[in-house]
C-alpha cells in the first residue's frame, strides 16, 4: 500500500484549518471535500483538482468540526460558540441550527443508517443524540464520573473530545480529556465500560470498518491504540510519531490507517503488519485531520486528505 | 374452433403439401428432411409418426449422406423410439457429430449414451476429435474438461475449462468446475476468483463457498473464510464440510485474537467454535477430525481464557480466591473437556501418533491447573507415557521429541529428547530455544546463549530466543533498552505472561515504565497468570509510573492476597516490598489514612526502611499528627549518615521541606544550619534550601545557598534557578503595600540575556512586567512571550497565552487599524493585539478545558467589539461566551479571584446586552453582579454599569441612585471615575461638584509617568465635557492643561483646535485661530495615520485667516484622510470650492479637485446627502452659470 500526493492547495483558507470529512457521493454529483477552518468558514472542495466549489459562512467563532450525512444529502458544522448548523450541501440551505445548552460541542458523526447525529459533548462529559429527522436530543450517553473522585482532579478530565459509531450502528466510543475511551450501547443508551491505556487526551477514534469490535484510538500521548471494543483489551499500540496523534482514519478496506499528528507528518500504517509504511511531510504544521474518500459512486482507486493549521489541504492517492 | 386446433389444421395441412412435393420429387433429400422434422415435431410421442419420420431421415441420409441433422434424428429414434438400439443410436451420433463437430445436442447425447455405456475412454476420444476439430465446439471442452477433472489430469482440465466457458459464460457448474483445477494445481487466488464467479452466478452453489472457504483459511484470511462457511451453511445447514470448516476458522481467528492479546474476544469465538464443532461431532460420531478439532479448540479456550475480576476490583481476600477458582475451574474443565475429546478422535483413529502428543499437552495443562504435588521422578507421569506413546509410532518425528522434551519434568532427560530431536533435524528451531531455556535454568549461561542464537538465526519469528536474551541481561552492564527491544519483540510475537512479566521488569529499570506496550503487556499477563503475586506487583508499579495510583494500590492489594494464597518460601520479603509500595501508592492517591496504617504494621515488624519512613513522615503530617511526624523525621535523619551521597541528598531536601510545613521557617533555618554540608551538593537539594531563603527575611542561609548552587551542572537547572531567585526579589524588594516587580524585572532581563531561548524565563518576565502598570509594558509584555502551541503549560508560573491575552486587553487605547471603525490611538502598536483573539481561540481549540482561557477570549472579544462598535454578530457571540463560561460550576465557589472572574463575565454579558439594545436583561445581569461577594472598589463598576442602562433607559431616578450608590462605594482604579465623571453629561448630579476630582486624585500614585497620564486624561475629559455643553472657554482651560502635561496625544490637541476655533467663531479675537492652527498642526503631526477632520479645520482656520495656498492644500490633504467608501457629503462639496479656484500650477497628485468640475462635485455631495439646502442652491447657481 502506498500514498502519493496528488494535489496541495496552498491557503485554502485564511486560517488554521481543523476539520475535514467527506460528503459522500450523489446520483448528480461526485463525492466532495468538506473543510473547517479557525476563518469561521465551511469550504467544499471538488476533487482531484481541489476546486473550489463554495464558502459557507455564518459561524461567528473557528470551526470545529464538520460531518456528513451517509446520503451526501446534508451535512454539519460546528464552532467554538457551540452551535451546530446543519445544510444542505448542494444549495446551502440551512436545514436546523442546533444550540447545545451551555456545555460545548466537539466532534460530530452521523451513524452510518443516517437516522442520528452524535455530538461528542465536551465538558458535558457526555454525548448527545440528535434526530436527525426532528432535530430533537433523542438522548444524552453520559459518561458515570467516578464515585471517590481522586485529589489530584483538576478542573474537568472527562471532557468529550471525539467520538466515533461502530459500523453497525449499534456501538458509540467517545474519547475524553484524561485518555479513556468509554463505550455505550445505543439502544439501551446505556454506559458498558472503559478503555484504558491512553493517559492524555484521545483527540480521535474510528471503528474498523470491516469488524464491528476493532477499535482505533489516537491520542496525545503519541501513541495509536488498537482496543477490542467488547472485549476491553488493548490488543496493539502503534507507535511512531514525535508528538501528539490528533487525527485517525482508516481506509475503507480496513487494511491501512492514516494518522495526523502535531510533528506535521501524515502516517500511513499496514494493519497487517501493524507497522508504519509511509511519513508524508507536506504540511509546515501540525495536521489537525485525516480523512479517507468513502467508497461508493463509480470511482476507482482511493482518496486521502488531510488539512493543517498551515492553511493548507493536501490529497493523496491510497493503493 | 380454438387456436390450438387451427394450428393443427394448419399443421396437417402443410404437412400433406410436403407430402404431396416429397411424391413428385422423391430424389431431393431436403424435402425428406423437411417432412421427416415435421412429422417428428408434429407426432409428439406416437410411435406411428416417428417411424414415419424416421423412414424419411433415412431417405434424406441416404440421398444427402452428408446431413448431419438428419443422422442427429436418427440417432434420436434408434436411442429413444426403436427399442433403444444403443449401438445403431451412437453411430448415428458419431456420424452427426463428425460432420458438423459444433452440434452440441448430438455431441451432448453421443456422451451420454457413452457414458451409461460406461466407455469413458472412447468418450474422451470423441470429444477430443470434436475440440480438435473446431474451435466452437465449445460442448466438447466442457465435457472434456469434465472428464479431465475426473481423472485428475488438473492442467488439462483447466485449458478445456477455460475454453468451455467460452462458450457458456454463465455456466456455474463450469467455473466450480475450473476453480476446483486451480484448487488442486496449488494457485489459490485463482480458484479463489473462480468459485468467485460461481457463487455469483449461482448462489446456491455450496461447494464454491466451502472450498472457497477452505482456501480462504489455508491462506491465513480467517475472517473471509468464515463469511464463507456461514453462507453455505444457510444453504446446506447439515454440511459437516462446512460446519467443520467455521469451527476451524473461529479457532484460527481466535489464534488470532491471541497473539494480539485480546483474550475475552478470543474466548468468545471459541465458545461459538466449540458448539459447532461439539454439534457437529454428534452428527458424524465417527469422524475422528472433528473430535480432534473439538480437543484443538477446548484446549485453545483453557490456554486464553482471561481472568477478568481483577478489572472491576476486588474488594477482599476471599472474593480474590474465590475469582481465582473458579476461573481454574474454568480452565480445567475446558482441558477435561479437551482431553476427552482427543480420546475420542484417538479412539477412532489410533494410528495417528500427534494425537498422542495432543494428548499429553493436554494432561500436562491439567497438571498445571491442578498444581498437583511434586511426584516421583521415576515412574512415568500420564503427560510423558503420552507422548512416548507418538514416539512408538514415529520414532524418527523431531518434533515429537521436542513435546516429550517440553512436557516431561527431568532435566536429563529434557536435555536427551532436544538433542535427539536435533539429531533428527538439525533446523528444529523449537529445539533450540527449548534447550537454551534448559541450560539457562541450569545455569549454563553461555551454553544457553549459543542455544538461543542458533534458534534465532534459523526462524527470528521465534519468541523463546527472544525473550531468553533479554533475561540474559544483567543491570549495570549492558544497556537496558537493548533487553527491552527483545523482549518487547518476544512479547509481540507471542503474548506470554512470563514474557510479559520480564518486560514489564526490564521496563522498569529502563525508561519506557509508561509506555502504552508495557501497560498492555502486563494487564494481558494479571489475566493469565493471576494467581502469580509478581504479575499483580509488577501491574501496580506500571501503573503507579502512569499516575494512576489509586488502581496501583488496588493492584498491590491484590498482589499481598495473591501472595499469602500461594507463594511459597521467600514471602515475607516480598509481602514486605509489595506493602511499602502499597503505602507509598496510598500516599501518592490521597488515602494518608490507610497509608499511615499500613506504615504502621510495618513499623511493628520492624522493617520500617528509609522510603517508608518518608512516607510514614507525610502522611503523618498530612493527618495533621505532627508531633510523631517529627519524632519520624530525627529517626530518619539519623539514618542519613549510613547512606550512600545520592540518596542522602534526596533525603535532606524530603526533611527540610517536611520540616518547613511541620515548624516553619526559622526552626528549619536552623536544622539547615546543623546539617553537614556536603548534604547540599545536590541540585535538588539547592533548589529546596533556595526557595526557603526566598522567604527568609534575615537572609540567614546565604554562605550555604550561594555554595549550594555551584552544583547546578546543566542549562536548565541554573535557569529555572535564575526564575525562583527573580521570583525572590520580587519578594523581598517589595514594600508593605506592593511586591517589588522591578527588581525581578530586572534580574529577569539579565537572565533572559543569559538563556535567550527559555520559554519560561520569558513567559514569567511578561507576566511582571504586566503587574508593572506602566503603560508601554502592557506590549512589552506581549512581545516577550513566544507563544507556541505545543507548549500551552510549561510548568511556569503562567503560560505565554494567558500573558499575551491579558496584555492584548489591558491597554485601554484602541490599536484596531480598521479605518472603518475608528483610528488607533495607542503609540505602542500593539503586536500581538489584532491576533490574539485568532492566538486564544487556537489554544482554546487545543485545550478545551482550560478555564481561564475561556475567560481570556471573552475579554479580548469584549476588545474587539468595543474597538468595532459592538457589532450584533459579536455581541451575541460574547453572551454566549460568557453564558457557557459561567455555567461551570468552578464558579460557585467562593474565593476572591473567582469571584472577580465571575463579576467580569457577568460585566461583560451586560455590556453585549446595553450595546444590544436589550436594557431588561441588561439591568437583570448587572443586578446579578451587584450581588457578588467582592471589594467595593470593584462592585462600583456593576453599580456603573446600572447607572448607565438606566440612563439609557431614561429612567433617571433609578441612574442617580446607582451613582450615588458608585460615590459611595468608590474605587482605586482610576477609569472607573472617569467613567463615573463621563456620567455627569447625562445629567446626573454630584453632590459636590468636585467630589470626583477629589476621589480621582486619591486614588493616584505618589510619582511618575503613570500620575501624570492619568491628571492629563481626567482633564482631557472634563474638557470634552465643558465643550460638549458649548462651555469653550472652561474648556480650553482644561484642554490646555491636559495638553501641558501629555505633549503627544493628538486628540488633546484636536479639541484644543476646535475649543479654539468655537471661541474664535464666538468673537473672542483672531488669536485665538492662530492658536487653533498650532494645536490642529501638532494634532496631525503627532497621530499615527492622518486623522479626518483636522485638515478641513485646520484650513477653515487658515482661510479665516486669509491663507488662501494652505487652505487649498490643507483641503486637499483631507481628501486622502477618508477611506473612500466613508467620504462624508460636506467634503465633496468642500473640494467643489476648491475645483471653482483658478488653477494654479499645483502638484496634479494632490488636486483631487481638478478631476472633474465643480458642478459634478455638488452633485456628488447630494448624491451623498441631499438634505443641506445649500447645495441645492449652489448646484442651481452652478447650472445658471453653464
Amino acid at each position: 500500500m502506498k500514498l502519493s500526493n496528488l494535489k496541495t492547495v496552498e491557503s485554502a483558507h485564511d486560517d488554521s484549518i481543523w476539520a475535514a470529512a467527506w460528503v459522500p457521493p450523489t446520483d448528480s454529483r461526485p463525492p466532495l471535500l468538506l473543510t473547517g477552518s479557525l476563518d469561521e468558514t465551511v469550504r467544499l472542495w471538488r476533487p482531484d483538482d481541489l476546486h473550489l466549489d463554495r464558502t459557507n459562512t455564518g459561524h461567528c467563532l473557528g470551526v470545529v468540526s464538520v460531518a456528513a450525512h451517509p446520503s451526501g444529502a446534508i451535512a454539519a458544522s460546528a464552532s467554538l460558540d457551540s452551535f451546530v448548523r446543519v445544510f444542505y450541501v448542494d444549495t446551502n440551505s440551512t436545514v436546523a441550527t442546533l444550540e447545545a445548552p451551555p456545555s460545548e460541542v466537539w466532534q460530530m458523526q452521523f451513524d452510518p443508517k443516517g437516522t442520528t447525529l452524535a455530538v461528542a459533548g465536551g465538558g458535558s462529559a457526555s454525548v448527545k443524540l440528535w434526530d436527525t429527522a426532528t432535530w430533537q436530543v433523542i438522548t444524552t450517553l453520559s459518561i458515570p464520573r467516578p464515585e471517590t473522585p481522586k485529589p489530584s482532579d483538576k478542573g474537568n478530565k472527562k471532557f468529550v473530545l471525539s467520538v466515533a459509531w461502530s459500523p453497525d450502528g449499534r456501538r458509540i466510543a467517545c474519547g475524553s480529556m484524561d485518555g479513556t475511551v468509554s463505550i455505550f450501547d445505543v439502544a439501551r443508551a446505556k454506559f458498558l465500560h472503559h478503555l484504558e491505556g491512553h493517559f492524555m487526551p484521545v483527540r480521535s477514534l474510528v471503528y474498523s470498518p470491516v469488524e464491528p469490535r476493532l477499535l482505533f484510538t489516537a491520542s496525545d500521548d503519541a501513541h495509536v491504540h488498537m482496543y477490542d471494543a467488547e472485549g476491553k483489551a488493548l490488543i496493539g499500540a502503534l507507535t511512531g510519531h514525535g508528538s501528539w496523534v490528533l487525527s485517525v482514519d482508516i481506509s475503507p478496506d480496513g487494511a491501512a490507517l492514516a494518522t495526523g499528528s502535531s510533528d506535521r507528518t501524515v502516517m500511513l500504517w499496514d494493519l497487517s503488519m501493524r507497522a508504519s509504511v509511509q511519513t508524508m511531510k507536506n504540511h509546515s504544521d501540525q495536521v489537525w485531520a485525516v480523512a479517507f474518500r468513502p467508497p461508493g459512486g463509480n470511482l476507482r482507486g482511493g482518496r486521502l486528505a488531510s488539512v493543517s493549521d498551515d492553511k493548507s489541504i493536501s490529497l493523496y492517492d491510497y493503493s | 374452433m380454438g387456436k390450438k386446433e387451427q394450428e393443427e389444421e394448419g399443421e396437417a395441412i402443410s404437412i400433406n403439401q410436403l407430402m404431396e412435393s416429397v411424391d413428385s420429387n422423391s430424389d431431393d433429400p431436403e424435402l425428406h428432411f423437411q417432412l421427416g422434422l415435421r412429422l417428428w415435431e408434429s407426432g409428439g410421442d406416437s410411435k406411428g409418426t416417428r417411424e414415419k419420420a424416421a423412414e424419411h431421415f433415412l431417405t434424406s441420409a441416404k440421398l444427402n449422406p452428408n446431413n448431419a441433422a438428419s443422422f442427429k434424428y436418427l440417432g434420436y429414434y434408434y436411442s429413444g423410439v426403436s427399442g433403444a438400439d444403443t449401438q445403431r443410436a451412437i453411430k448415428c451420433f458419431q456420424r452427426a457429430v463428425v460432420l458438423c463437430p459444433d452440434d452440441e445436442e448430438s455431441g451432448e447425447a453421443l456422451c451420454d449414451l457413452l457414458d451409461e455405456g460406461g466407455k469413458e475412454t472412447l468418450e474422451v476420444a470423441t470429444c477430443r476429435d470434436a475440440s480438435e476439430k473446431s474451435a466452437r465446439a465449445f460442448w466438447a471442452f466442457r465435457r472434456l474438461g469434465y472428464l479431465q477433472l475426473n481423472q485428475k489430469s488438473w492442467p488439462e482440465a483447466v485449458q478445456s475449462l477455460q475454453h468451455g466457458i467460452r462458450g457458456y459464460p454463465a455456466c456455474a457448474d463450469l467455473w466450480e468446475a475450473l476453480g476446483l483445477a486451480y484448487q488442486q494445481m496449488g494457485m489459490y487466488t485463482a480458484a479463489i476468483k473462480s468459485y468467485g464467479r460461481a457463487i455469483e452466478l449461482d448462489e446456491t452453489k455450496a461447494f464454491s463457498r466451502i472450498e472457497s472457504g477452505n482456501i480462504l483459511l489455508l491462506l491465513g484470511s480467517f475472517r473471509k473464510g468464515i463469511e464463507q462457511f456461514r453462507k453455505a451453511l444457510e444453504i446446506l445447514p447439515e454440511n459437516l464440510a462446512a460446519q467443520y470448516g467455521l469451527a476451524s476458522g473461529l479457532l484460527g481467528l481466535s489464534k488470532e485474537c491471541v497473539n494480539t492479546g485480546a483474550f475475552a474476544w478470543s474466548a468468545s469465538l471459541l465458545e461459538e467454535a466449540s458448539k459447532i464443532a461439539i454439534s457437529s461431532a454428534h452428527l458424524a460420531g465417527n469422524a475422528s477430525s472433528l473430535w480432534k478439532l473439538h480437543g484443538d479448540i477446548q484446549i485453545m479456550y483453557a490456554k486464553c481464557f482471561p481472568w477478568l475480576a481483577g478489572e472491576e476490583g476486588l474488594s477482599d481476600r476471599e472474593a480474590f480466591e474465590s475469582s481465582i477458582i473458579s476461573w481454574n475451574e474454568t480452565r480445567d474443565l475446558a482441558a477435561k473437556s479437551a482431553r476427552k475429546s482427543y480420546q475420542k478422535a484417538l479412539h477412532l483413529s489410533p494410528w495417528q501418533a500427534n494425537i498422542y502428543s495432543d494428548i499429553a499437552f493436554c494432561s500436562n495443562v491439567i497438571a498445571e491447573c491442578c498444581k498437583s504435588s511434586p511426584h516421583d521422578f521415576n515412574s512415568w507421569q500420564l503427560s510423558e507415557k503420552m507422548a512416548l506413546g507418538a514416539l512408538l509410532l514415529e520414532s524418527d518425528n523431531s518434533e515429537f521429541w521436542v513435546a516429550l522434551g517440553c512436557v516431561s519434568d527431568h532435566k536429563a532427560f529434557k536435555q536427551h529428547c532436544f538433542i535427539r530431536a536435533l539429531q533428527l533435524d538439525v533446523a528444529q528451531a523449537v529445539a533450540w530455544a527449548y534447550l537454551g531455556k534448559l541450560f539457562r535454568e541450569v545455569d549454563e549461561k553461555l551454553l544457553a546463549r549459543q542455544a538461543f542464537d542458533s534458534a534465532r538465526s534459523i526462524d527470528p519469528s521465534l519468541s523463546l530466543p527472544w525473550s531468553g536474551m533479554s533475561a540474559d541481561f544483567n543491570p549495570g552492564m549492558d544497556s537496558p533498552d537493548e533487553a527491552f527491544e527483545n523482549c518487547l519483540r518476544a512479547v509481540q510475537t507471542l503474548p506470554l505472561p512470563e514474557f510479559q512479566l520480564g518486560l514489564a521488569k526490564i521496563a522498569l529499570l529502563s525508561r519506557h515504565s509508561s509506555s502504552s506496550l508495557v501497560y498492555g503487556a502486563i494487564r494481558q499477563a494479571v489475566q493469565r497468570a493471576p494467581y502469580f503475586p509478581e504479575s499483580h506487583n509488577l501491574l501496580g508499579l506500571i501503573l503507579e509510573a502512569r499516575h494512576d495510583y489509586i488502581s496501583a494500590a488496588a493492584s498491590y492489594r491484590v498482589a499481598r492476597y495473591a501472595l499469602h494464597k500461594y507463594s511459597g518460601s521467600k514471602k515475607t520479603d516480598f509481602i514486605h516490598e509489595v506493602s511499602i509500595n502499597l503505602a507509598r501508592s496510598l500516599c501518592k492517591a490521597g488515602s494518608t489514612a490507610d497509608a499511615v496504617q499500613e506504615c504502621e504494621e510495618l513499623n511493628s515488624q520492624g522493617v520500617l526502611d528509609a522510603e517508608c519512613m518518608q512516607i510514614y513522615a507525610l502522611s503523618l503530617w498530612r493527618l495533621g499528627r505532627n508531633q510523631l511526624s517529627i519524632s519520624v523525621i530525627r529517626n530518619l535523619a539519623t539514618s542519613i549518615s549510613s547512606m550512600d551521597q545520592i540518596s542522602a541528598a534526596v533525603i535532606a531536601g524530603f526533611i527540610c521541606r517536611l520540616l518547613y510545613y511541620l515548624s516553619g521557617l526559622d526552626a528549619t533555618i536552623n536544622s539547615i544550619e546543623k546539617m553537614p554540608k556536603e548534604l547540599f551538593e545536590s541540585p535538588t537539594v539547592s533548589f529546596i534550601i533556595s526557595a526557603i531563603h526566598v522567604l527568609d527575611e534575615k537572609d540567614r542561609l546565604n554562605h550555604i545557598v550561594s555554595a549550594s548552587r555551584h552544583f547546578l551542572t546543566t542549562h536548565e537547572l541554573r535557569m529555572e534557578m535564575h526564575l525562583l531567585i527573580s521570583l525572590g526579589k520580587v519578594i523581598k524588594n517589595g514594600s508593605a503595600s506592593s511586591l517589588g516587580y522591578q527588581s525581578g524585572v530586572h534580574h529577569l532581563r539579565k537572565a533572559l540575556h543569559m538563556f535567550p531561548n527559555s520559554d519560561m524565563l520569558r513567559d514569567l518576565l511578561g507576566y511582571l512586567l504586566l503587574f508593572r502598570k506602566e503603560q508601554n509594558d502592557f506590549h512589552l509584555a506581549t512581545r516577550c512571550c513566544v507563544t507556541k502551541l505545543s507548549n500551552l503549560s510549561n510548568g511556569g508560573l503562567k503560560s505565554a497565552f494567558e500573558v499575551v491575552g491579558a496584555g492584548a486587553v489591558s491597554c485601554y487605547a484602541v490599536g484596531s487599524s480598521i479605518p472603518k471603525f475608528t483610528f488607533p490611538t495607542c503609540s505602542n502598536q500593539c503586536l500581538n493585539e489584532p491576533q490574539a483573539v485568532m492566538q486564544l481561540q487556537k489554544s482554546m481549540h487545543q485545550e478545551p478545558w482550560n478555564f481561564d482561557l475561556k475567560f481570556l477570549l471573552v475579554l479580548n472579544l469584549l476588545q474587539k467589539a468595543r474597538e468595532e462598535r459592538y457589532p450584533l454578530l459579536l455581541c451575541g457571540v460574547l453572551k454566549r461566551l460568557c453564558s457557557v463560561a459561567l455555567s461551570n460550576e468552578k464558579y460557585e465557589r467562593t474565593g476572591l479571584t473567582l469571584q472577580l472572574k465571575k463579576l467580569q463575565l457577568l460585566l461583560c454579558a451586560s455590556e453585549a446586552c446595553l450595546q444590544e439594545g436589550n436594557l431588561p436583561e441588561c439591568i437583570n445581569i448587572a443586578k446579578k453582579a451587584c450581588k457578588l461577594l467582592v471589594p467595593d472598589g470593584y462592585l462600583f463598576f456593576a453599580h456603573l454599569l446600572l447607572s448607565r442602562a438606566y440612563a439609557v433607559g431614561c429612567d433617571m431616578r433609578n441612574s442617580q441612585k446607582e451613582y450615588e450608590r458608585c460615590l459611595e462605594l468608590g474605587t482605586d482604579l482610576h477609569i472607573g471615575w472617569i467613567s463615573l465623571k463621563l456620567m455627569e453629561s447625562r445629567n446626573l448630579v454630584a453632590p459636590d461638584s468636585n467630589t470626583i476630582g477629589l476621589r480621582f486624585e486619591e486614588c493616584l500614585e505618589e510619582e511618575g509617568n503613570l500620575r501624570t497620564m492619568w491628571t492629563a486624561v481626567f482633564n482631557f475629559i472634563q474638557g470634552l465635557m465643558s465643550l460638549c455643553q458649548l462651555d469653550f472657554q472652561s474648556s480650553l482651560d482644561f484642554l490646555t492643561l491636559a495638553g501641558s502635561l501629555v505633549d503627544s496625544d493628538s486628540c488633546i490637541f484636536l479639541c484644543q483646535g476646535v475649543a479654539c476655533m468655537e471661541l474664535a467663531k464666538a468673537g473672542y479675537g483672531s488669536e485665538h485661530l492662530s492658536a487653533a492652527i498650532r494645536s490642529l498642526v501638532k494634532a496631525q503631526e503627532h497621530s499615527l495615520v492622518p486623522l479626518p477632520i483636522i485638515s478641513t479645520l485646520l484650513a477653515q482656520a487658515e482661510g479665516s485667516l486669509g491663507f488662501k495656498e494652505k487652505w487649498v492644500r490643507s483641503l486637499q490633504c483631507e481628501w486622502f484622510t477618508w477611506p473612500p467608501e466613508m467620504r462624508p457629503a460636506e467634503l465633496f462639496f468642500q473640494i467643489h470650492l476648491l475645483a471653482r479656484q483658478p488653477t494654479a500650477n499645483q502638484d496634479s497628485m494632490l488636486s483631487v479637485e481638478t478631476h472633474t468640475s465643480p458642478l459634478k462635485w455638488v452633485c456628488r455631495a447630494i448624491h451623498t446627502d441631499p438634505t443641506p439646502f445649500r447645495y441645492w442652491r449652489i448646484l442651481r447657481t452652478l447650472e445658471q452659470a453653464n
